[in-house]
């Protein structure tokens, strides 16, 4: 009998040194002078059906990696439009097992699964389990809005033994000491917040992220994506001119709402919606440089 | 043959050839004359950590390769400048691919006691360790006889070396305490699952002789397990692959040495002047990155004020004259007839008279202290959540005293059940925002605080109204509310003469009230301590704020702390229920959690009908009209005076902390007790006032 954390032979796992997945995907788009688009969607929003659907079209139209969301009853870095898609998800039978699901559409669809979470869902799913049922989907690395390094002992000890990417957050008033202890402990990139605040649109982006991503690589990253803020293409190649990737959320997730904000939109309509958005977002970010 | 038969004879066997280059007296010359050894226990024990052994390992007979190693030296220097307190070098050469040359090179390379890991049977090798300049070797229980394991015990310390005696049973413990082992490895591996087999440790490592170290030595790999050991008392760790095969070795020992750290610091007595960030396993920091730079100046800001006697003097001048503190200790000797007419207890007991403070409740003395934080950090606008709307009120209080801008975030059904509070939070000048997310209680009241404070953080300091929260939070709130405590030990003594209680009460929603009226009394053991949840509609209803009872909270993380929490089988915040909107939480302060733990706390819960009763009990026998958070406290002394009678206690002294008063729970009460007209309910109804609907 063996189970997640032991080899066959009853023996505990070692440290994997499965090479990062996203820094594979970051290679590959430097070497072209290119940034990374990657887009946000909770899953299981507006349903878990439609939301695998809805993961494979941002694929298929021009998104190179997913942040699926996992939703959670108290997301206190998200604005309205998550909090309103979280909340849609949660009523309509979202469960952390069944993500599982979602990350390997996304990689069966050719892109790079990242999950993002509040940390106490994958606690209590179990983190040694989580990771490897994560690892075994397909898996690249989780973004974990709510735990800083210091706090993430059993996670990273998690991610070493399955090869998983630890994406930590810095914002623009993080002190290079904090900016460094990131930079040491992450691995994959680092998801730099473009302003101070929760998630959501916004109509302007000022310069405070490019200085930012520049003082965290100076303290040692080499993956800087910057996100939260980022909603047109206009946008997204600014931020694509100088970030390693672009990270886009609410402005997909608004794709899937109704004009109301609180209610589920047409499912053909949305989807629609969410690929022509996902289209104009990979033009205006990969063509950020050229 | 058993795998450590094979060995044995393999490093005997290994032992003869070499014997056969250098002679055993030329190795007994040479180890005498070796610089002498480190004192190696000095550095395997002590009161602030968890000393790491760093092992410099290639291979394992179960595991196979592991890692080339070409330096070891190298490997070594990464392990000290990590912080490890010890370096083992396995020496053997067959199966675990190590040799005395590996050994000669760390030792040539560090300054910290090496360790010879090897299977030791004979003076030879013993010899063999000290020449070669180790200062611990390691000696395996099952591979000798107690003879034998006396006499190689005997000629190591002779030679000025520490034996690291590895045992694997409590007859192999047994057996190495005889002969004369001062430190201990225990290998207590569960090799079913990953985790170490902390009940498999505790039973073998429990009640060894005090002097003995112990080392924890098998299943060691990352932080995990060196917080599982050091909390089941293990002195020291032992970890090979967990570091030897890391990318980044210095890093995966500084790692295992904080997590030690950590440990021992979160486990700090005397109780009542432990710190944070840590309360047992409970508390931290789940916060998001963009708040650690306020939280980190407020605890500096925080720190520094604490040392400050200005501080102090201005604090205590404010609680006197604009406070109105000391608030009395009232003896309630009516009340206290009812008590030994339902339990039999002859009790005497004191009210501690929160309700007195100016604004009504406990709540100012956390809001005062930490507004004029607000003043010496520079900030200028105050953010605060609320509940039963005494924290908002305390909160919009001292701001309009001190000229700060202040927004109170108030859940719409807490702000309909408490509507007279949120128009005195206007009267005093402070925005009230009715938070119409989640719950529409006080815990999205705080998730909308906490976007405020991540968005506007350099300007605004969130006033956080408990001890729960991310650090410093739930030690600088105890540290303003225990007041309470102090008071009432010292009014005790001087107006009843009285030395000490036998019990204090206090109701617990976060936990502000209780720590502060108990915190005088935590390392006092003859007084009974008790904590009153939320208990709604009882535990088996589903619809209540208990977090402690079997079968309720469960460990997680929410709004930036460790602790017990209600949450769904998949991680999410459940629903609380609570007559009473101040104690109508999910989740509860971390000091509260490790109190609990370690049994020092007796928690249980009052329902919302004998909360009720207790108000009416209170108002009728003396006068004093509790808030129904306090009132749960009042009906919980009569459990208390229960348990109290069970452990033997004829008469006792209760101290009962009112942490507020009760006339903004009239509207909830009247409605509960029908002392109003069908009319007068139907005014109320339209307001909302009761609380049980949400227009």
């Amino acid at each position: 009998m063996t189970n997640a954390a032991t080899t066959p032979s009853g023996q505990p796992l070692g440290i994997s040194h499965r090479p990062s997945p996203t820094e594979a995907m970051f290679a590959k788009f430097k070497a072209e002078d290119k940034p990374a688009f990657i887009g946000y969607l909770p899953y299981g929003f507006p349903d878990p059906e439609v939301s695998l659907d809805a993961f494979r079209t941002m694929v298929e139209h021009g998104v190179d990696a997913v942040e699926i969301g996992l939703p959670y009853s108290d997301p206190v870095m998200d604005g309205p439009v998550i909090q309103a898609a979280s909340s849609i998800a949660l009523n309509n039978g979202e469960t952390i097992r069944r993500v599982f699901e979602a990350v390997e559409t996304v990689a069966n669809a050719g892109g790079v699964p990242l999950i993002m979470s509040y940390w106490n869902l994958i606690y209590h799913y179990g983190v040694e389990k989580f990771a490897r049922d994560f690892e075994n989907a397909g898996g690249a690395g989780l973004i974990t809005p709510d735990l800083i390094p210091d706090e993430a002992g059993e996670w990273i000890e998690a991610s070493d033994r399955h090869g998983l990417d630890r994406i930590f957050l810095v914002s623009p008033d993080s002190a290079d000491e904090r900016l460094e202890v990131v930079a040491r402990n992450a691995r994959g990139f680092v998801y730099a917040a473009a302003r101070m605040g929760v998630t959501g649109e916004r109509a302007s982006i000022d310069a405070s992220p490019e200085t930012l991503v520049a003082r965290t690589r100076k303290a040692g990253a080499k993956n800087v994506c910057v996100g939260i803020g980022v909603s047109t293409a206009e946008q997204g190649a600014k931020v694509g001119s100088y970030a390693d990737g672009v990270i886009v959320g609410s402005a997909l997730v608004h794709t899937l709402l109704a004009d109301d904000n609180r209610s589920p939109r047409d499912t053909a309509e949305g989807l629609k919606l969410l690929a022509a958005k996902s289209e104009e977002l990979a033009a205006g970010i990969h063509g950020a440089r050229a | 043959m058993s795998v450590l038969d094979e060995l044995v004879a393999g490093a005997l066997e290994d032992q003869r050839t070499r014997e056969r280059t250098v002679s055993l007296e030329d190795v007994r010359k040479a180890a005498l004359a070796a610089p002498a050894p480190i004192d190696a226990k000095r550095w395997l024990k002590r009161a602030d950590g968890i000393p790491v052994i760093a092992e410099i390992k290639r291979a394992s007979p179960s595991k196979g390769h592991l890692s080339d190693i070409p330096d070891p030296a190298a490997l070594a220097r990464e392990y000290e400048r990590g912080g490890a307190s010890a370096i083992s070098v396995l020496t053997e050469g067959r199966r675990f691919l190590g040799s005395l040359d590996d050994l000669d090179k760390v030792r040539a390379a560090v300054h910290i006691p090496v360790l010879r890991k090897d299977f030791i049977v004979t003076d030879y090798q013993i010899f063999e360790a000290r020449a070669h300049g180790a200062d611990l070797v390691l000696l395996i229980v099952a591979a000798l006889d107690d003879a034998k394991l006396r006499h190689l015990l005997g000629l190591a310390h002779e030679l000025g070396m520490t034996v690291l005696v590895e045992t694997h049973t409590r007859e192999e413990i047994e057996r190495a305490i005889a002969a004369g082992a001062k430190v201990i490895g225990i290998n207590a591996r569960n090799l079913k699952n990953l985790r170490v087999d902390v009940n498999k440790y505790a039973e073998l490592a429990d009640d060894l002789p005090h002097d003995v170290i112990r080392v924890a030595e098998s299943g060691v790999f990352g932080a995990v397990e060196v917080e599982d050991y050091g909390r089941a008392g293990a002195d020291a760790v032992l970890v090979g692959e967990g570091v030897a095969t890391a990318d980044d070795h210095e890093l995966a020992v500084e790692r295992l040495v904080k997590a030690g750290a950590r440990v021992k610091a979160s486990e700090t007595t005397p109780l009542s002047e432990h710190h944070g960030p840590y309360w047992g396993q409970f508390g931290g920091r789940y916060v998001p990155e963009a708040l650690i730079t306020a939280l980190d100046e407020l605890e500096r800001v925080y720190d520094e004020a604490k040392k400050d006697p200005e501080f102090h003097k201005e604090f205590m001048t404010l609680q006197q004259r604009y406070v109105g503190r000391p608030s009395p200790l009232t003896e309630a000797p009516r009340f206290a007839k009812l008590i030994r007419e339902k339990t039999g207890l002859d009790a005497r007991v004191f009210l501690k008279r929160e309700d007195l403070n100016h604004t009504g409740a406990h709540k100012i003395n956390n809001a005062l202290g930490q507004a004029l934080l607000v003043k010496r950090m520079g900030k200028t606008r105050v953010i605060a959540e609320t509940g039963a709307g005494q924290h908002g009120v305390a909160t919009a209080t001292v701001c309009a005293m001190l000229g700060l801008k202040c927004r109170i975030y108030m859940g719409q059904i807490d702000a309909r059940r408490q509507a007279l509070n949120v128009a005195r939070m206007r009267m005093l000048g402070a925005e009230v925002v009715e938070v119409t997310l989640g719950d529409k209680i006080l815990k999205d009241a705080i998730n909308e605080a906490l976007r405020d404070w991540v968005t506007n953080v350099k300007d605004t300091h969130y006033l956080l109204g408990t001890v729960a929260g991310p650090h410093p939070f739930p030690e600088m709130v105890r540290d303003f509310q225990k007041i309470i405590g102090e008071e009432a030990k010292q009014q005790l003594k001087d107006w009843y003469g009285i030395d000490h209680p036998d019990a204090v009460c206090a109701c617990v929603g976060g936990g502000s009230n209780a720590i502060g009226v108990m915190n005088a009394f935590l390392d006092d053991e003859r007084v009974n301590l008790y904590g009153y949840e939320a208990g709604g509609n009882g535990p088996e209803s589903g619809r209540h704020a208990i977090r402690f009872a079997p079968g309720t909270g469960q460990l997680g993380m929410f709004q930036g702390a460790k602790s017990y929490l209600l949450e769904t089988d998949e991680g999410q915040t459940l629903d609380t229920y609570s007559i009473s909107a101040g104690l109508d939480y999910a989740s509860v302060g971390p000091e509260h959690a490790w109190l609990k733990d370690i049994g020092r706390v007796n928690y249980s819960w009052a329902t919302d009908e004998e909360a009720m009763n207790a108000f009416r009990d209170l108002s009728q026998t003396e006068g004093i009209i509790p808030a129904i958070e306090s009132s749960h406290a009042v009906a919980g002394s009569f459990k208390a005076a229960a348990d109290l009678k069970a452990k033997g206690y004829d008469k006792a002294v209760m101290i009962i902390n009112i942490s507020g008063r009760g006339d903004k729970d009239m509207a909830t009460a009247g409605k509960w007790f029908g002392y109003l007209t069908d009319d007068q309910t139907a005014a109320l109804e339209v307001t909302g006032a009761h609380g049980n609907t949400v227009a």
